[in-house]
């Protein structure tokens, strides 16, 4: 039996894979922070470099990935590559980092963050 | 109960940034989401300030935090974390080690684990990854343990007077062995009954009561989409369920378009963000006593 259509008409039509994805919802129940831990992402840093690792939770590392570096305010700095090693060293003189910064690494299919605050900074290097 | 003074304050003290704690009088908490900032609150009294930094409308489960959010944190005299993969933001930053309490370490073997999206990337295949449950707090029974570690981690590290501390706790967990026991007796008749939630926020609260309840994937508070009125409508074909459990206030013509299905709605907070007025208990009270009347409906339709 057809849904009793209330409200607004132009709804999109509903095709078997959007019912699929309710019932998948169903018997998931995922809360989606969890899926959101599927690309890790680990910044650390010293007085000379920012070491930006990422893998996947699988253990595998992310082996292309763009590595997007942005400021406190959330102003992008630079766009780099990640290595074929899911690594990255990104010189500290070559960024603004007073204000701390936010590295973002997107695979394309997977994203996720490290927040590298201007305190991590300074105690990493040891002032 | 916990005014947005708080909340104002901890905004405040973002913009001054580092050394804030210290700078004070009063110690700062730092509590990941409302049941442990409502806790620490009852604990600490006057003791401390405890700040929720997320701001309105943000879902504590997903926010993002700037630098300048992390850099309180990182000064507070304590941070309140609740396990269960809840706040993702704090596995993206350094948090210090020695005031970090996992809020939910004591009771890790009672995490409920769902099953996630099965997809594939790169050349590992199709796989997928498991999570957990994150609102054990629906559970009263684990907050309670909640509240107990927040107790221990508050004592542990001076932030008030132990005496004080404990003869809160006292308080706190009668309270929340009422409210167990008052939900418990009210839930009664709902278990078994079929039923369905617009997000899945409630396993705890389920398995706590001997409920079953289903789960969509709806935003909080928005009105649902053909496609979604579609799925709660196969859903509830499927399930016999009568009873829609909502996260947050619908507006009329969601509730509306449900009620067509004939479903009977309930807002249920399930309380990651502060309630409003009623507190926690309060807030949890009124919800489990509307989910009892709207069973009581849906079983007598």
């Amino acid at each position: 039996m057809d849904r009793p259509v209330i409200g607004p008409v132009n709804r999109p039509v509903i095709g078997p894979a959007l019912r699929a994805a309710g019932l998948v919802a169903l018997l998931s129940a995922v809360p989606l922070g969890a899926a959101a831990h599927q690309l890790v992402v680990f910044a650390s840093v010293d007085c000379e470099v920012v070491l930006v690792e990422a893998r996947f939770s699988s253990g595998a590392v992310a082996r292309l990935g763009e590595v997007r570096v942005l400021d406190g305010s959330n102003t992008l700095l630079t766009t780099l590559q990640l290595n074929s090693d899911g690594t990255l060293r990104i010189p500290l003189d070559s960024v603004d980092h007073s204000t701390g910064l936010v590295i973002e690494v997107d695979t394309g299919s997977h994203d996720n963050y490290w927040i590298v605050t201007p305190d991590d900074i300074v105690r990493n290097c040891g002032s | 109960m916990f005014p947005r003074l708080i909340r104002t304050a901890a905004v405040a003290a973002c913009l001054t940034l580092a050394g804030v704690a210290t700078a004070q009088d009063r110690a700062t908490v730092v509590a990941v989401n409302y049941p442990l900032q409502s806790f620490a609150s009852h604990l600490l009294g006057p003791e401390a300030e405890v700040v929720y930094p997320v701001p309105d409308g943000v879902d504590p489960s997903f926010w993002r935090p700037a630098i300048a959010d992390i850099s309180l944190v990182q000064s507070a005299d304590l941070i309140l974390l609740s396990g269960a993969g809840f706040a993702g933001w704090v596995e993206r930053v350094t948090l210090p080690r020695a005031r970090v309490a996992d809020t939910s370490r004591a009771y890790q073997d009672r995490f409920i684990t769902t099953q996630t999206i099965t997809h594939s990337h790169g050349a590992g295949g199709a796989h997928s990854h498991e999570g957990l449950a994150s609102y054990t707090w629906l559970d009263p029974s684990l907050a309670i343990a909640q509240a107990e570690a927040v107790a221990a981690a508050i004592t542990a590290r001076d932030l008030a007077p132990a005496e004080d501390v404990a003869a809160r706790l006292d308080t706190l967990r009668a309270d929340l062995q009422a409210l167990d026991a008052e939900a418990r007796a009210a839930l009664t008749a709902a278990q078994g009954v079929p039923l369905i939630a617009t997000h899945p926020r409630y396993q705890y609260l389920a398995r706590a009561y001997g409920l079953q309840i289903g789960a969509l994937e709806w935003d909080a508070g928005a009105m649902p989409t053909g496609a979604e009125l579609d799925a709660l409508w196969k859903l509830a074909g499927e399930t016999g369920a009568k009873v829609l459990l909502w996260e947050a206030e619908p507006p009329a013509e969601a509730i509306e378009a449900v009620t067509a299905l004939g479903l009977h709605s309930v807002t249920f907070p399930p309380l990651a963000v502060p309630p409003g007025e009623a507190g926690f208990a309060g807030s949890f009270r009124q919800s489990v006593a509307a989910l009892a009347a709207a069973v009581e409906k849906a079983t007598a339709d």
